[in-house]
């Protein structure tokens, strides 16, 4: 099954923000709830990234390889990596997968690969 | 507004305290009054970040006022995230400037060592954006790690230059006897001995072990209160002049320019504009080096270096004890420690003692402004304090 992450379009100025705010960051302007859900794309360039050796008490990993990506619609999301040598710049595609696990949830969110 | 005076401080060891959260917050209240000879407190404001989650203990005020026999005096529990100390004086200040109150007692207080370090950093994530950083794992030191990265790209910083910043906050702390790391450090050791990556292994890379600051216990205190009764203290005058505060983006990725910290730069500008002096009228000030990199980036944000130009400062020893503008001269979040509710206020302590001119060893010569920076999340909630002394 194909997942997506999803964006919220502003219905006054057309500003599609991510994550989402109650108001509309670009134009401060909306009533409630005047956005338009969109899907995220899942494609994009890598803006920055760290491994982080010690993750969180959720993940049995040795590190977590986590980066900021800049998709092509100007969004930017942060996400998990799963590139063995990433680099500032490159081309990266994202899979929506589990990202986190805990004793009662799993959470998705966007992975992203060497494109 | 009336002029609002430091008249009082105190301050425990930033360290691993082996006594409970109320003690760490009232013995530094005690230390404030008795040098002072101020008993008579109208308001206590205590910032903590997390008692309530990692000691398991809500309303910590209430509890403080009670354990120093304060009562009635009103009590609040101020939470603002590591900047939660710089905040609750900001609402002490407020409260004194108003007129509402003459003397207030502000207390910063956390025990973060109840629990082991993993627990600790989780704790500290919950400040992240919940569904866009911390569902992937983000905690601080990674948001620190990319922010790093990025910087580094882009204006010619290194792992050198971070680990300078470690360096000299380590020698400015021993020094000072309360501060969590009593540990001279050197280049060789953390980055070009054989031994360095057992030393000081990768944490978030390019961060490393020594790039980020230890998690501690401790408790600091800044009495304030107006001119006449500051007086009878017969310190020198010091006055909290500028109190500035800003916010950025919750989620780091959100901004135009994730290397530029607007909170730091617009809280800076707002504090020293309200004190009427400008960012080189500083003569020392603690910047919240909670990664050394944010050393280096705040040292540009509040306007004592061009933006890329902070480590090269740092490099010709600007900013180190002695030199024109020290940094951190208490050994800073790296060295003295970071119990983050009390950070700021332990900021304030450093720069009040500074003013005094009683800061021993680490003395600043002849330091007539003092400025604090206290970085709440990452960035996105900023308090900047600007002290004077008067005469």
């Amino acid at each position: 099954m194909e997942r997506d992450i999803y964006a919220y379009r502003c219905r006054r100025c057309g500003h599609v923000q991510y994550p989402y705010r109650t108001i509309c960051c670009n134009c401060r302007a909306n009533d409630h709830n005047e956005f338009d859900i969109v899907p995220l794309p899942k494609k994009g360039r890598l803006l920055t990234f760290t491994r982080l050796f010690n993750p969180p008490s959720d993940y049995s990993t040795v590190f977590l390889s986590l980066g900021m990506v800049e998709l092509e619609n100007g969004s930017r999301i942060t996400g998990q990596l799963n590139i063995e040598t990433p680099e500032i710049g490159m081309e990266v595609r994202a899979e929506v997968e589990v990202v986190r696990r805990d004793e009662y949830n799993k959470y998705y969110g966007m992975v992203f690969y060497e494109a | 507004m009336r002029d609002v005076y430091a008249a009082g401080i105190g301050i425990t060891s930033f360290t691993r305290l082996e006594y409970p959260l109320v003690e760490i917050a009232a013995y530094p209240g005690l230390m404030a009054m008795r040098e002072s000879g101020i008993t008579k407190i109208d308001q206590l404001y205590v910032a903590n970040m997390g008692a309530a989650r990692v000691n398991h203990q809500s309303g910590l005020a209430s509890a403080v006022v009670d354990n120093l026999s304060l009562t009635p005096a009103g009590a609040e529990t101020i939470e603002n995230g590591p900047a939660s100390g710089a905040s609750a004086i900001k609402q002490g200040f407020l409260a004194v400037a108003s007129g509402m109150y003459d003397t207030v007692m502000v207390i910063g207080a956390e025990r973060m060592r109840e629990i082991n370090a993993l627990e600790a950093t989780d704790f500290v994530a919950t400040l992240t954006h919940p569904l866009a950083e911390h569902i992937y794992g983000v905690t601080l030191p990674s948001l620190a790690g990319m922010f790093a990265r990025l910087y580094m790209e882009k204006y010619g910083v290194t792992s050198r230059h971070l680990a300078m910043v470690a360096v000299k906050n380590h020698k400015h702390a021993m020094d000072n006897f309360y501060a969590h790391l009593h540990e001279e450090i050197t280049l060789e050791g953390i980055l070009d001995s054989p031994d360095a990556l057992t030393n000081n292994p990768v944490v978030a890379d390019p961060l490393r072990y020594y790039d980020m600051c230890p998690v501690s216990d401790g408790g600091a205190c800044l009495i304030l209160t107006a001119a006449e009764i500051a007086k009878k203290t017969g310190k020198p005058m010091v006055r909290l002049a500028g109190v500035g505060q800003a916010t950025d983006t919750h989620a780091v990725h959100d901004r135009k320019d994730p290397t530029e910290l607007l909170a730091v730069r617009e809280a800076a500008k707002r504090s020293l504009a309200m004190a009427g002096v400008k960012p080189l009228d500083v003569h020392v000030a603690e910047l919240h080096d909670a990664f050394t990199i944010l050393e280096i980036v705040e040292s540009e944000e509040v306007g004592f270096f061009e933006k890329g130009q902070g480590h090269i400062a740092l490099q010709e020893g600007y900013t180190e004890l002695g030199g024109k503008l020290p940094i951190n001269p208490s050994g800073g979040l790296k060295a003295k420690g970071h119990p983050v509710g009390a950070t700021g206020v332990g900021q304030a302590h450093e720069i009040v003692l500074q003013l005094w001119g009683e800061a021993a060893k680490r003395q600043v010569k002849n330091a007539k402004v003092g400025f604090t920076c206290n970085f709440g999340g990452f960035g996105n909630n900023v308090v900047c304090l600007t002290f004077i002394r008067e005469g």
